[in-house]
């Protein structure tokens, strides 16, 4: 090894500087401490920092109200606890036991499911389409699913938000959905966005190259540009990738907020008056502690959400916290993922470039033509080398020597895959293991019931499927591939704890308001009614910064209210983070 | 016990033009000279510190009896062959599932109809035992390596040859994915396969410029091709498993992706 790398190059290479803590290269920060002591009564705590929860704790430390956010996981050092590596990457999932069946069962922990701060935007491959306008129509326009109880014309300005706050990169005018353009320029094209391409440019399909993406193409303040490593889903150690841990936590911190990381809330605290006062949470040593509080917003996800509220039940809500409805634990959702592996003549090099680089949404509505409701999209995937045994043992039923042989043309394929629309399902559903009623039983190492999770495909979800997995396969043959293979699987999750129009058809109003607790609210991935064929992570930041607004102009009154009001609240967009707006954003009106 | 002798060495995979067992080579794949462990220079110092110890650690066997070692080594060897490295460029596959197994390190989820990873390895193992003890009266590890891939196709196939007792304890399907994917885990995590596969391994803080047609980065390797056949009585190369025309499309895959 030589003296001159050795040399630190932007804190990369050698042991960072104690006691500052970073967050990508070039951002340091102070770890958090401890601002709020369990007998004060905050504002809010926001369980779980993921997607929604680091985007809200931002919006409302900013505003002035005193939070605090839990995670079960730590608060990375990027630079201590990430690595350039597949194998060591396991601990950014939510790797805690949950029990996984139905007809169809969902793989759940690396495939989907987050833990620490940051939460699934740490492992995301960072996708950030919008929904379309049709999404929140599905039952109306198409007589399944349902209706979300909000408009995309309510959601898009907080799209419009968070693509500068994240900031998204990609084509300066998108076609799809209600077409618009992207603040940060498209990425360069990998092997393999360039075999997505050439399949739908021969078929006469149309394609995004270059993002939507939530990896920055040029650098921002502190964050540097993408580096093309690959390595999205393992954590991106560059900071080019966004994840609220470096886009909004950090100035949540600046403003007051708390974080109470490696902190598993087990319980939210009702009063007999039917109010929420707070949480209780077991500490890393497995002490159980209580947190007050004067409103609480559950950010979980789709599958600790309702196993969090389940687990609440208490006199008055006896079947789980919120859930009047009986609907508490249902429609889980995850989109079909299936993985299209086509082989080349020519070298692909798969590894490199972020996985997520090109796209289709040509097939996303409903086509009358079609036997099914709704449609997917055709994306680029980029499954390193463990990830791409384990899809070659499936597709290609492979082992031993016949493994060896394939592995070794690695960089001869490509992969790009289907994201298709799997439709809202009553009996897809989260319960909790608590061996009741003819449940599974097993706990956590904090004696709580785990979620069991079943999913069953419908038949609509398997038209949807065959058909599209079939399309996918057509492009990668047009392409020019000469073998074609695919696995079957999901991606994401969301559902669970859905939004309604009215208290009996679901769980939280359209604001992410419980509509049984008046100080209790939902805000994730768990409360979308239906789900696309885009990747979820945007809208979820996005509802977030709107329930954020809706909160903040409500000010106190959330605290003491029973009082629903539904109206918009306006869209402010004094509370971004530093340094998000600069001009030339095409807007399309 | 009188101890049987172990079975015939396992045939090494051919040149195709001469037909003659191909000697182990240091490094097998088709990047002649490739080495991700000498970019480690331009790693970041947590990676390269993970990386570096995986390599040079010797995982100490804390969860399965010796007994089990035995059988399991055989399976996973069939699974994974390595004849054709060379014995000093070998990658430890038992220890790392051994370590995980003992650290109880799981992937967050186990379906309804499985046991826990443990478990679900104990009753594999003694099942394959069993199958090598009805059909052939010897232990697993002893059986020609033909047998030893007739039993183990069995279960690819989710059809057992034998032991069917043992195997209704677990869903087959879910139990061979179980297995092969932590072969491959652990086998694809080694720095060695992945200069045998000619993926870049680590790369930050350097990154990647040369993204498309397969270019290769001046620190990388152009590919090299040389023919093999696989030993000629191996069930397990993939030409054969084309030939049979099916796919595998019983079960979802479990890894990240989108």
């Amino acid at each position: 090894m030589s003296e001159e790398n050795e040399t630190p190059l932007l804190g990369a290479f050698g042991e960072p500087s104690k006691p500052l803590h970073y967050l990508g290269p070039m951002q340091q920060i102070q770890p958090p401490r401890r601002r709020f002591k369990e007998t004060e009564t905050v504002d809010y705590v926001i369980v779980g920092v993921g997607s929604a929860g680091g985007v809200l704790l931002q919006r409302l430390a900013r505003a002035g109200f005193s939070v605090i956010g839990f995670d079960a996981g730590p608060f990375w050092d990027t630079e201590r606890d990430w690595v350039s590596d597949e194998a060591g990457s396991h601990k950014l999932y939510w790797n805690d036991l949950r029990i996984t069946g139905g007809q169809h069962p969902l793989a759940l922990g690396e495939n989907n499911s987050g833990r620490g701060v940051g939460g699934g935007s740490v492992h995301w491959a960072a996708f950030t389409p919008r929904f379309h306008p049709s999404d929140f129509e599905v039952y109306t326009r198409d007589g399944v699913g349902a209706d979300w109880p909000l408009d995309y014309q309510d959601i898009e300005p907080y799209y419009e938000l968070l693509e500068q706050e994240i900031p998204v990169a990609g084509p300066a005018y998108y076609p799809w959905g209600k077409p618009h353009g992207y603040p940060y320029a498209p990425h360069p094209m990998g092997g393999v966005g360039d075999v997505l391409i050439k399949g739908c440019t021969r078929l006469g399909i149309g394609v995004s190259a270059g993002g939507p993406v939530a990896i920055l193409s040029a650098s921002r303040g502190n964050r540097p540009h993408c580096i093309y490593r690959g390595f999205c889903i393992q954590a991106c150690k560059v900071g080019a990738k966004a994840s609220t841990l470096i886009t909004h936590v950090p100035d949540a911190l600046e403003h007051g907020a708390e974080i109470r990381d490696n902190s598993m809330v087990s319980r939210v605290s009702m009063r007999p008056d039917g109010r929420a006062d707070g949480v209780f949470y077991f500490d890393q040593q497995g002490k159980e502690h209580f947190q007050r509080a004067r409103a609480v917003i559950v950010s979980g996800y789709a599958i600790e959400t309702p196993r969090l509220l389940l687990n609440s039940a208490c006199p008055g809500h006896e079947h789980g916290l919120a859930n009047s409805s009986g609907l508490l634990g249902k429609f889980l959702m995850a989109q079909a993922g299936n993985v299209i592996l086509g082989r080349f003549d020519d070298l692909i090099r798969l590894y490199k470039a972020p996985p997520a680089h090109a796209l289709t949404e040509e097939f996303y509505e409903t086509d009358p033509k079609r036997d099914f409701a709704r449609g997917f999209a055709i994306q680029t995937v980029g499954p390193l080398p463990i990830a791409f045994a384990r899809q070659m043992m499936t597709a290609k039923g492979l082992w031993g020597w016949g493994m060896r042989r394939t592995m070794m043309d690695y960089n001869h394929y490509a992969s790009i895959a289907l994201l298709g629309e799997i439709l809202p399902w009553e009996d897809n559903t989260v319960t909790l293991a608590d061996g009741h009623e003819g449940r599974p039983e097993a706990r956590d190492r904090f004696g709580l019931p785990v979620a069991s999770v079943t999913f069953n495909l419908h038949d609509n979800d398997k038209k949807m499927i065959e058909f599209g997995k079939n399309k996918v396969m057509e492009v990668m043959w047009a392409a020019g591939a000469t073998e074609v293979v695919q696995e079957s699987r999901y991606a994401h999750l969301v559902g669970g704890a859905r939004m309604s129009r009215t208290p009996d058809s679901g769980v939280v109003d359209k604001f992410g308001r419980s509509w049984d607790v008046p100080n209790l609210f939902v805000m994730d991935g768990s409360v979308m009614p239906t789900q696309g064929s885009a990747n979820p992570g945007l809208t979820i930041q996005a509802l977030a910064a709107r329930t954020a607004d809706y909160l903040i102009s409500h000010g106190d009154a959330i605290f003491t209210s029973s009082r629903r009001d539904l109206e918009e609240p306006p869209c402010r967009k004094t509370l971004s983070p530093p340094g998000t707006f600069t001009a030339g954003v095409p807007h399309l009106r | 016990m009188a101890t049987k002798p172990d079975a015939p060495p396992p045939q090494m995979p051919t040149d195709p033009a001469t037909g003659r067992p191909l000697p182990p080579r240091e490094q097998p794949g088709y990047y002649p000279g490739f080495s991700t462990l000498e970019q480690q220079n331009y790693w970041d110092a947590a990676t390269r510190k993970l990386v570096l110890d995986r390599v040079a650690r010797t995982l100490p066997i804390r969860f399965f009896t010796p007994e089990e070692v035995r059988t399991l080594a055989a399976v996973v060897n069939r699974i994974l062959p390595q004849e054709d490295r060379a014995p000093a460029r070998r990658i430890d596959i038992l220890g790392v599932i051994d370590n995980r197994l003992f650290e109880n390190r799981i992937d967050g989820y186990r379906y309804i109809d499985m046991p826990p990873d443990q478990e679900a390895y104990r009753i594999g193992i003694r099942a394959f035992e069993q199958m090598a003890r009805t059909l052939f009266q010897r232990s697993f590890h002893e059986l020609a390596i033909i047998d030893q891939e007739r039993l183990i196709e069995s279960i690819h196939d989710a059809k057992p040859m034998a032991a069917q007792e043992d195997w209704s304890k677990l869903n087959i399907e879910r139990f061979w994915g179980l297995l092969v994917s932590d072969c491959c885990g652990a086998y694809y995590a080694h720095p060695w396969a992945w200069d045998e596969i000619g993926f870049g391994g680590p790369a930050y803080p350097r990154g990647y410029m040369r993204l498309e047609d397969g270019e290769a980065e001046p620190w990388e390797v152009e590919e090299s091709r040389y023919g093999w056949n696989a030993p000629s009585d191996t069930l397990s190369d993939d030409e054969r498993l084309h030939g049979s025309g099916q796919q595998h499309q019983t079960h979802h895959g479990t890894g990240g992706t989108h």
